[in-house]
């Protein structure tokens, strides 16, 4: 194959379904659970893009899987040569009160957390895309019952726009509905720990991590 | 230097000539200004004029107040009882409307001609605007109201590339601004006075000059009062070397001595000290409707407008501002005040503008706007962020643009909206973290590096994590009041029988501030897998149970 091709086909955007899992054309961001990072594209969390979250509930260890990209994130020095500095990370409409003491437990800086609280959905949602496209926050963190398929896809254009990642908390019955995300995980509890459902892949295959913590 | 640490008084005394006191003062009895030509060259040794007056006047001030107009418009005043034009426009008098015609008579020239009464405060803003920017060309303006301004430049030429150099780039300025202005150079304020209300665009440096330049002058332009001009003219007076010829004596009795003060001013012969014009700090400005408008994008570009002014005034200042007021003006009901803040001290226009257009989409007017004002909090020394050079791809604006991002949110969300949170050292759960204002405790970097409280050394905790001891397990969720939870057979109950995998860990007293607590804390997980942190309340006789956060 031309090298041009070859050069074509590493462009993220493009997935094949034939590809093999786990060499797509850019660096995941390490998510800390060995389990869940071997069925990621990229080998982590994609950054620059939404991921979706279903949950059943609040408090199924969505937020322990997210704790150690985020402090990797929030400290500075720690990512690539892109910036030096540390990103913030915008909380945008969350359920109850995020916990300094425990956040600081998992490494996470508090001087980079900005949490904000809305009025409503739509004003979340709003929120989310200012905070993606003002560019200075590495991740953005959204609660909102309002996100459908269209507002998906303005986030996903957002988070690539100002290169942030961005994930978005739904309620589990946002299953059957179109979204334009790049990684869809589903939460649950499983047998011995929290079990999660790859259900959208970009780059990668459809697949079930069980007790990813274990 | 804040604007409410300064007095209120506009003016500050000046000291444009160091040497009054020692100055030898004219005997006044002298006979006749007109003096031998040695005798004149060696009268200007005895005052130093070491200053040079740039005076700006403004002939058409009355029609040039009228901004915004660019169609055929005129100035009218009232005069006998007669309404005549005082002054028209360029396209008005390109249809023939001339100065000195009745009103009546220019529309029948024009009938579209859009007549606006004589507004001397109107004037005086303007000229007060003006002097505000001549600030710019020296330390000493002084306001000549109604239409002239008085710059001391001498300072000035050698930063300004020289008194031509200057003087063309005031004149040329104030023809981009829309002014028509006539300038004059001297070295006495009276004399530059004269000369450029004459329209003579001379530029005098020597004082020797003086006398030769202001002889031929009509002595209308002295701005002395019609009946003086008129008796003068009765005695065959007409020009000012025809009144320096005078005796003094009897020129001082009839005409008084303060005219005879400003003729020996105008010559150099005698100090004549100046009031400098400082420019009030406090912004303030209005733009006033042609008619009601309720149109967002019109009112914006009207908003727009008046920040740019504020832009000039504050850059020209070297400060900020961060709070800004707009008050909308409606005919009917009562007006619309509208406050914008930001988190960090600004003056971009682009900025304030992305705030209001956030708050304006929001905002609702009772009724359509006639009038915006546009007023300034109190300024702050502004300190303009380091630009990085282009091959340092870094992101080094990041906190003041995180500013930026919290000021819209909040803007359009409202203020208690957007916080950051710190942990605060305290056993009670509930005390042990804290909201607060983003900016506040943003560590500042030094040598690139982000200095921030780091109570715990991450690797160790990591390790304590890991060995899964030592560490009080703390919940990533809190609920800001405590839940109470039902019990069933001595166990708390949410959404199924709750099994407690770790606990207790026994939390006690706050007697320095009442708030008191004595519980056990337990890790506890519900059928559905959710982990949950809940406490049992033993200062109560029967054990209740509380949930109090989730380990999400």
């Amino acid at each position: 194959m031309s090298e041009a091709l070859e050069n074509l086909l590493t462009n993220p955007s493009i997935w094949r379904g034939q590809a093999k899992t786990g060499s797509p054309g850019w660096q995941g961001l390490a998510s800390g659970y060995p389990k869940l990072d071997q069925h990621l594209a990229g080998g982590g969390w994609p950054r620059h893009a939404l991921t979706e979250i279903l949950l059943d509930q609040y408090g199924t260890g969505e937020l322990q899987l997210l704790m150690p990209a985020l402090a990797q994130l929030s400290q500075p020095g720690n990512e690539q040569e892109e910036s030096e500095e540390a990103g913030w990370i915008a909380w945008i409409a969350p359920p109850f009160e995020p916990y300094p003491p425990a956040l600081q437990q998992w490494g996470v800086n508090l001087s980079r957390i900005l949490i904000v609280r809305t009025r409503g959905g739509k004003e979340a949602l709003w929120a989310a895309e200012q905070a993606l496209t003002s560019g200075n926050c590495a991740a953005v963190l959204l609660w909102s019952n309002e996100l459908d398929d269209a507002a998906s896809r303005r986030l996903q254009l957002a988070a690539e726009a100002g290169q942030s990642w961005v994930v978005a908390f739904r309620a589990l019955k946002a299953l059957t509905e179109p979204s334009a995300a790049a990684l869809r995980l589903h939460l649950h509890a499983g047998e011995r720990g929290t079990d999660i459902d790859i259900l959208k892949n970009r780059g990668g295959r459809p697949a079930v991590v069980r007790d990813y913590a274990g | 230097m804040s604007a409410s640490e300064k007095p209120p008084a506009r003016f500050r005394e000046a000291t444009p000539t160091p040497a009054v006191e020692s100055v030898r003062r004219p005997a006044t009895l002298q006979l006749a200004f007109a003096e031998p030509a040695e005798q004149a060259t060696s009268f200007a040794a005895t005052i130093p004029l070491t200053h040079l007056w740039l005076c700006i006047y403004l002939p058409s001030l009355p029609i040039e107040a009228l901004t915004g107009r660019e169609t055929a418009a005129a100035v009218c005043e009232e005069r006998h009882g007669v309404r005549r034009i005082l002054l028209a426009n360029d396209s008005a008098e390109a249809a023939g409307v001339a100065a000195g015609q009745t009103v009546n008579a220019a529309l029948a020239l024009l009938p579209a001609l859009y007549l606006a009464d004589r507004d001397t405060l109107r004037e005086a803003k303007t000229l007060q605007r003006l002097a505000g920017w001549c600030e710019k060309f020296t330390s000493f303006v002084c306001m000549e109201p109604p239409s002239l301004l008085l710059l001391e430049i001498a300072g000035s030429l050698a930063l300004f590339g020289g008194i031509q150099a200057l003087r063309q780039r005031i004149v040329t300025e104030l023809t981009s601004q829309g002014f028509q202005a006539a300038v004059a150079i001297a070295p006495t304020p009276f004399a530059a006075t004269w000369l450029s209300r004459a329209g003579r665009r001379v530029c005098i440096r020597d004082p020797k000059n003086l006398v030769s330049q202001l002889g031929s002058l009509s002595i209308h332009y002295l701005g002395w009062p019609d009946a003086v001009c008129a008796s003068l003219k009765g005695m065959g007076v007409t020009s000012v070397s025809e009144v320096l010829r005078l005796p003094r004596q009897g020129f001082a009795k009839r005409f008084g001595v303060k005219r005879l003060l400003q003729l020996d001013r105008a010559l150099g012969r005698l100090p004549d000290p100046r009031v400098s014009y400082r420019t009030p700090e406090q912004f303030v400005a209005n733009h006033e409707l042609s008619e009601e408008q309720s149109d967002a994008g019109l009112l914006l570009n009207v908003c727009k407008s008046l920040l740019e002014k504020l832009e000039k005034f504050l850059r020209s200042r070297q400060i900020a501002v961060q709070d800004i007021t707009l008050v909308f003006f409606h005919l009917e009901t009562a007006a619309t005040h509208l406050s914008l803040g930001c988190v960090q001290p600004d003056r971009a226009v682009q900025h304030w503008l992305d705030l209001l257009q956030i708050k304006f989409d929001r905002i609702h007017l009772p009724a359509p706007v006639i009038a915006v004002q546009l007023s300034a909090g109190r300024g702050q020394t502004f300190t303009a962020a380091t630009e990085t050079l282009p091959f340092n791809r870094q992101k080094k604006t990041q906190d003041s643009s995180i500013a930026h991002l919290a000021e819209r949110l909040s803007a359009r969300i409202g203020d208690e909206s957007v916080h950051g949170v710190t942990a605060v050292a305290e056993h009670r759960p509930q005390y042990a973290w804290q909201a607060h204002n983003v900016l506040d405790t943003v560590p500042h970097c030094q040598n690139g590096q982000i200095c921030m409280p780091d109570p715990h050394a991450p690797e160790l905790l990591a390790d304590l994590r890991r060995s899964n001891s030592l560490v009080l397990q703390r919940p990533l969720w809190i609920l800001t009041e405590p839940q109470p939870l039902e019990s069933r057979r001595k166990l708390p109950w949410y959404q199924g029988a709750l099994t407690l995998l770790r606990g207790p860990e026994r939390l006690e007293t706050g007697w320095w501030d009442d708030n008191g607590i004595a519980r056990d804390y337990f890790v506890a997980a519900n059928p559905a897998g959710v982990r949950l942190w809940v406490f049992r309340d033993r200062g109560q006789k029967l054990p209740a149970w509380y949930l109090h956060g989730m380990f999400g």
